[in-house]
């Protein structure tokens, strides 16, 4: 088991975002009900990461994913949990400090990824993530802490 | 690692040694992170030649670390290890390798880690066997840290147009199924060993030879030093057929009651003490194994190499 994304996973999320980029251009006032591009990418989502698809997809209605860069240029993921618990995940491999990505995914391996690193793909793709700023030592610490305090 | 050894194969192999050179150029980034599987005095032995190497013959960057301090380094070595004591000191100085303190002049290109187990022991708040989830965790969050370090200071050095990139990053770790104190598991794995297959490419395995066989040729040890792993596959699935031979994924290693360490394979030899506080590197090609002879003793050789400009901090 690798710590990046299997190809399908990959295309699927291709397919997420070349969609939001085209809805992106239809006023908001047309989008009045769940299209059916909608409930395939559902389905497509939950069949491919199982039950932690919709768990997801509630913390990208919450705008619960943040991007934080630093001066250096480093970047990393900051997501906010259902309990309110702030996780901080890597952009190029998969880690996250929340007890289900270490059950489901390190010790049982029975899952790609944790809810948290999935919404953290869905808000890039549809670009909808939230942008901070932060200094390089507030990063440094933050990349290095298993959640925050 | 594997790019590394290569590189001083080709780089230091007489012209009797190989029908043709081969060119030194950076290896492909499949390759960047290594997890050295053994003993582990012998595993150290091994980082310490792939930083000084990696220093000398490619001049990069090296940041090394580990909990045991080592003696006897010259002094413009010293800079380039660091000691952290736990585990959260150890996240702490990887995590702050994008800073601009540690990135001026020049970023690091290669990263060690040195005894795994010793920072993980412990981590966590748990004093549990490797199952447990604090401590795959932890592992998988130092493991995760290399990885997205590497792939940021990567970008860095191309940025500055640097010839020293990809950042690679080498760990030396030594499993429970080695020592014995693992799980009844009848499949005899190592769980914190699957976690860490997830973020290493390649993995580099010193297995011990104890067949009758060394023990006749009047040698201390023997060792089986072999390469595995999706680096190495991608790696033999790209390269033509005279770039697979110079990509040798298993040597043998000897080590005499002397102090004195042979390792070879096929194409060349390379001898080094690196028991004691000298090292010497002896090159001997196949056909002329006493005749020729390149050595570089530590109070000139090295010396030469790190006043030169190669930078080794």
């Amino acid at each position: 088991m690798r710590s990046v994304l299997p190809a399908v996973a990959e295309q699927l999320f291709r397919d997420i975002q070349k969609t939001y980029q085209e809805t992106s251009q239809i006023p908001n006032d047309l989008l009045i009900a769940l299209t059916p591009k909608d409930l395939q990418y559902s389905i497509m989502l939950r069949f491919v990461f199982g039950p932690c698809a919709l768990q997801a997809l509630d913390l990208v209605d919450q705008h619960s994913v943040t991007c934080l860069s630093s001066p250096s240029g480093r970047k990393a993921f900051q997501v906010v949990g259902g309990s309110g618990t702030l996780y901080t995940c890597f952009l190029s491999c998969h880690y996250c400090p929340c007890p289900a990505f270490a059950y489901t995914v390190l010790r049982r391996n029975e899952g790609l990824l944790c809810k948290h690193i999935l919404a953290v793909y869905l808000c890039q793709a549809m670009a909808v993530t939230q942008q901070e700023s932060v200094s390089d030592q507030q990063m440094s610490i933050l990349l290095s802490r298993t959640s925050a305090p | 690692m594997a790019d590394i050894l290569s590189l001083v194969f080709r780089t230091f192999t007489s012209p009797a040694g190989l029908k043709k050179q081969l060119p030194v150029r950076p290896p492909p980034p499949a390759a960047g992170s290594s997890l050295l599987l053994g003993d582990p005095d012998l595993s150290r032995s091994m980082l310490l030649l792939a930083a000084v190497t990696a220093a000398s013959e490619l001049g990069m960057r090296v940041v090394f670390f580990t909990q045991t301090q080592i003696q006897s380094l010259p002094v413009s070595l010293q800079r380039c290890f660091s000691y952290p004591r736990t585990l959260e000191e150890l996240l702490l100085q990887v995590a702050s390798l994008h800073e601009s303190t540690n990135t001026c002049p020049t970023p690091p290109s290669l990263i060690i880690v040195d005894r795994l187990e010793g920072f993980l022991c412990g981590a966590g708040g748990s004093n549990h066997s490797g199952s447990h989830p604090a401590q795959l965790s932890c592992a998988a969050h130092l493991s995760a840290l290399l990885c997205d370090t590497a792939a940021f200071l990567t970008q860095v050095l191309e940025q500055r147009g640097s010839n020293s990139g990809p950042c690679r990053f080498i760990v030396s770790f030594l499993s429970e199924v080695d020592t014995g104190q693992g799980s009844k598991d009848p499949s005899g794995t190592d769980p914190l060993l699957d976690v860490l297959d997830r973020y290493f490419q390649v993995r580099c395995t010193l297995d011990r030879d104890r067949g009758y066989g060394a023990a006749a040729a009047g040698v201390q040890e023997a060792w089986h030093v072999y390469l595995s792993g999706r680096g190495i596959t991608q790696a033999s699935f790209t390269k033509g057929c005279e770039e697979k031979l110079a990509v040798a994924q298993e040597w043998q290693l000897f080590i005499y009651p002397d102090g004195l360490m042979e390792l070879k394979n096929n194409y060349t030899k390379i001898i080094w003490l690196s028991l004691t506080e000298q090292w010497f590197l002896t090159f001997f090609p196949p056909e002329h194994k006493a005749e020729s002879t390149c050595s570089l003793p530590l109070d000139q050789g090295c010396q030469t190499h790190f006043s030169s400009g190669s930078t080794f901090t």
